[in-house]
C-alpha cells in the first residue's frame, strides 16, 4: 500500500489506509459485537441481493465470496475441477468450516446468477440455511419486474419470520438511505481516478472496501480517504503510466494477482466496471419513492451482469466510463470457466475497436502458475500502447 | 556499431548481432535451451564474436527477449518477445499483416497494421498443447525423428482424428490409436492438423494477409500445409523462421543506438 493517506494527524485513531488495511478483522470484531447485542448475519453471494432488505431486518449483510486459492482442493472433492474459481473457493471455506463470517450466518441468500453457483448452493443447502432468491434474465421483458419485486417480497417475509420483525417502509427507506451513502462515499473515492494523475492506484483503490456495509467507522474513514487524496498536498505522480479500464468478474479479496500483475509492469487501473469496483455503487436506490420495494427492486434489476439477456446495459456503461475515465486499453478478467463473461467477452472487445482501444483477454484462476504468461500479454499490450517499447532494466 | 538481440526461449537460444547503422545482420547463432541459462547465452554470445573475429567492445546495445529474458543480466533492456516478432518479421516479409508463431511451449497470432504494429494478438494459455513441444512428445512416442515428421504425414491418406490437446491426454490417445492398428502417418498427420486447429481458432475474426508462419515449429515440414488447409489461406514460412525474434530485438537494439547517438 501506499504512504497517500498514512501519514495524518489522527486523533481519532488511525489512518483510513490502516484501517481499511485490516478490514477482515474489523468486520470480525464487529459482526461478534453485533451478535452479542442480539442481531443476526445474514449471508450474501452476489450484488443483485439488496443489502437494504437485510439491514432493515436488523441484520448485518456480509459478503461471503472466497478468494482463496488454498479453499480449492478441498471443494474438488465434491466439485468439478473446471469450475470458477470464485465458486470453488466459496464452497471450500464451507466444507472447510473455515469462514468465521460463514459459520456465524444465521441465513445464507443465494441467488441465481450463474449455473455453477445455483448448483453449488444446492449442496450447500445440505447443511445450510440457503434462501435462493431467483433472479429474471431478461431484464428488459415487461414481466421482469413483477417477478422481481415479488421475489424480493418473498424474500423480505421469510427475513421477517425467520428474526421475528417486522420489516416497514420506514426500515427499508433508512437502510435505503445507509446504503446510497456508502454507495456516494466509495463512488467519491473511485471518481479520483478520473484526474489525469490520479492519487492512488487502483490497487489502493480496491482496498477501500468492507465485506460488511454500514459499519459507521468505514464511513467515516471513506470520507476521511477522500478528504486526505483530494488535498493536493498528498499528490503522487501516477501520469506517466498507462490507464487501464478493467472489466469483467469481481476481484474478490485476496484474488487481487492479476490487479498487482498490472501495475506492476507500469498500468494504472484507473476503473473497474466489475461487482467488486463501480458497478454496484454507479446507481442510487430513490430514496423518496412511496414504494421503496420497487425502488429497490428498480436499481438492483439495473445491475448489468453478464447473466442478463441481452446485457445491453453493460456496454453502455462501458462507453460512459471509457468516456469519463480516458483509458487506454480494456483488459478483462475472466475466471476460468465463467461463461457468462467468457462469451460476452467477444461483444467487449468489439466495443473496444469501436472505442479504438486494445483490448486484452486475460481467462485465469487463484493459482499463480500462470503469472509469468499472464505478464508477458500485459507487458506487450503496454509495448503496443507505448511505441517506445525498451525497458530499461 | 554492434548491436545484438538475444531470445532466450523454451527450448533454444538465438542470438542475432547486427550493424546498427546499415541494419544488417552480421551473424546469427542458436544453442539449446539448459538448465545454466546465463552461461549459455554467454558461450553462445561469446562463440558469435571470436568465430567471427569481432570485438565485443563495439557492441553499443543488447535487448534481451523470450521467456528467460529477465536473467540475462548483461542485457540493457528487455522486450517482449511479441514486440519482437513483430518487428522481425516485418523487417523480413514487410507485407505480413498476421503472424503465426509457435514455439517450444507457446503458440502466439499477432495481427499487425500496415506499418508492421500491433494491432492485436493472443496466445496459448497455461498448457502446451498446440506448440513445438507437443509435438516432439508425438514424435518420441511413434519412435520418429521431429525432421521427418512433415513427410510422413504427407503419406496419410485418413489422418486421424486427435481430440485432445493436452500433452499428457493425447499422448495416450496416441497409445490407444496405435493399439487399435492406426498407421504412423495417418496418426502424424491427425496431431498436426489437431495443432492446425487449435492454433486457428486463437486468430482474431478480422485478421489481415498474408500470413507469416514463424518460430522452431515453422521448421518442421506438413505444419505449413496443415495451417493453409485449416485457415484456407496460403501461409508463408518467414526465413530463418526460428530467429525472427532475436532479429527483432537486435533491430530494437539498433534503432535505440542509433537514436541515443543523434
Amino acid at each position: 500500500m501506499g504512504k497517500c493517506c498514512s501519514n495524518t494527524n489522527q486523533p481519532a485513531g488511525i489512518g483510513p489506509v490502516e484501517w481499511f488495511g485490516n478490514m477482515i478483522d474489523n468486520c470480525y470484531e464487529y459482526a461478534l459485537r453485533s451478535r452479542s447485542e442480539g442481531k443476526h448475519v445474514v449471508g450474501i453471494m452476489c450484488e443483485y441481493t439488496p443489502r437494504e432488505l437485510i439491514m432493515a431486518a436488523g441484520a448485518l449483510p456480509v459478503c461471503l465470496c472466497g478468494g482463496s486459492a488454498e479453499m480449492i482442493p478441498f471443494a474438488e472433492k465434491h466439485l468439478p475441477a473446471n469450475l470458477c474459481p470464485l465458486i470453488k473457493s466459496t464452497y471450500g471455506y464451507h466444507l472447510q468450516k473455515a469462514n468465521p463470517f460463514l459459520e456465524m450466518a444465521d441465513m445464507i441468500v443465494a441467488e441465481t446468477t450463474c449455473d455453477g453457483k445455483k448448483k453449488m448452493y444446492e449442496l450447500m443447502s445440505e447443511t445450510r440455511p440457503v434462501y435462493v432468491l431467483e433472479l429474471p434474465q431478461k431484464p428488459d421483458d415487461s414481466d421482469a419486474m413483477k417477478h422481481w419485486i415479488a421475489e424480493l417480497c418473498k424474500f423480505k417475509t421469510r427475513l421477517e419470520e425467520r428474526f421475528g420483525v417486522e420489516i416497514t417502509d420506514e426500515k427499508i427507506r433508512k437502510a435505503i438511505q445507509t446504503m446510497n451513502r456508502e454507495r456516494y462515499l466509495r463512488r467519491q473515492l473511485a471518481e479520483l481516478m478520473k484526474s489525469e494523475s490520479p492519487p492512488l492506484r487502483g490497487r489502493e483503490l480496491l482496498e477501500f472496501k468492507s465485506i460488511i456495509s454500514g459499519i459507521e467507522t468505514d464511513f467515516d474513514k471513506y470520507a476521511e480517504a477522500a478528504r486526505i487524496l483530494k488535498s493536493s498536498a498528498n499528490a503522487v505522480d501516477n501520469s506517466g503510466r498507462i490507464r487501464v479500464l478493467m472489466t469483467g468478474v469481481p476481484i474478490v479479496h485476496g484474488a487481487e494477482r492479476v490487479l498487482d500483475i498490472i501495475e506492476s509492469r507500469g498500468g494504472l487501473v484507473v476503473c473497474m466496471d466489475n461487482c467488486t469496483g463501480l458497478k454496484p455503487i454507479l446507481e442510487d436506490v430513490d430514496e423518496t419513492s412511496t414504494e421503496p420495494m420497487v425502488a429497490l427492486a428498480e436499481k438492483y434489476l439495473h445491475l448489468p451482469c453478464s447473466v442478463m439477456t441481452k446485457n445491453e446495459r453493460r456496454l453502455e456503461q462501458l462507453r460512459r466510463l471509457a468516456a469519463q475515465y480516458r483509458p487506454q486499453c480494456i483488459i478483462e478478467l475472466i475466471w476460468q470457466a465463467c461463461i457468462t463473461y467468457d462469451v460476452e467477452s467477444y461483444r467487449i472487445r468489439q466495443l473496444a475497436e469501436e472505442l479504438g482501444i486494445p483490448y486484452l483477454k486475460i481467462e485465469t484462476d487463484y493459482s499463480p502458475s500462470d503469472s509469468a504468461r499472464i505478464s508477458l500479454r500485459v507487458e506487450a499490450l503496454f509495448e503496443t500502447i507505448n511505441q517506445e517499447p525498451c525497458q530499461e532494466k | 556499431m554492434i548491436c545484438a538481440g538475444i531470445d532466450a526461449g523454451s527450448r533454444t537460444i538465438k542470438i542475432v548481432l547486427m550493424d546498427a547503422e546499415t541494419k544488417t545482420v552480421i551473424t546469427k547463432g542458436l544453442i539449446d535451451q539448459g538448465v545454466e541459462q546465463e552461461k549459455l547465452v554467454l558461450d553462445l554470445y561469446e562463440r558469435l564474436f571470436r568465430d567471427n573475429h569481432l570485438n565485443k567492445e563495439d557492441v553499443h546495445r543488447i535487448v534481451a527477449t523470450g521467456y528467460g529474458r529477465k536473467i540475462i543480466n548483461f542485457a540493457h533492456a528487455t522486450i517482449t518477445e511479441i514486440t519482437c516478432q513483430a518487428v522481425g518479421v516485418h523487417h523480413l516479409l514487410p507485407e505480413a499483416m498476421t503472424i503465426i508463431d509457435i514455439g517450444g511451449q507457446d503458440s502466439k497470432i499477432l495481427h499487425l497494421d500496415k506499418d508492421g504494429k500491433i494491432r492485436d494478438f493472443s496466445m496459448n494459455d497455461r498448457c502446451a498443447g498446440g506448440t513445438g513441444h507437443f509435438l516432439e512428445v508425438v514424435a518420441k512416442r511413434l519412435e520418429v525423428s521431429i525432421e521427418s515428421l512433415g513427410e510422413m504425414a504427407s503419406k496419410s491418406k485418413t489422418p486421424a482424428a486427435i481430440s485432445s490437446m493436452c500433452v499428457v491426454f493425447a499422448e495416450t490417445e496416441i497409445i490407444g490409436l496405435l493399439a487399435t492398428g492406426k498407421k504412423r502417418e495417418d496418426i502424424i498427420a491427425g496431431i498436426q492438423r489437431a495443432i492446425a486447429q487449435r492454433v486457428a481458432a486463437m486468430s482474431c475474426h478480422n485478421g489481415g494477409f498474408p500470413i507469416a508462419f514463424t518460430g522452431g515449429v515453422a521448421m518442421i515440414s506438413g505444419m505449413d500445409t496443415a495451417l493453409q488447409s485449416v485457415l484456407g489461406h496460403n501461409v508463408i514460412v518467414s526465413p530463418y523462421p526460428q530467429m525472427t525474434c532475436a532479429l527483432g530485438a537486435a533491430i530494437m537494439a539498433s534503432s535505440e543506438s542509433v537514436r541515443a547517438r543523434l
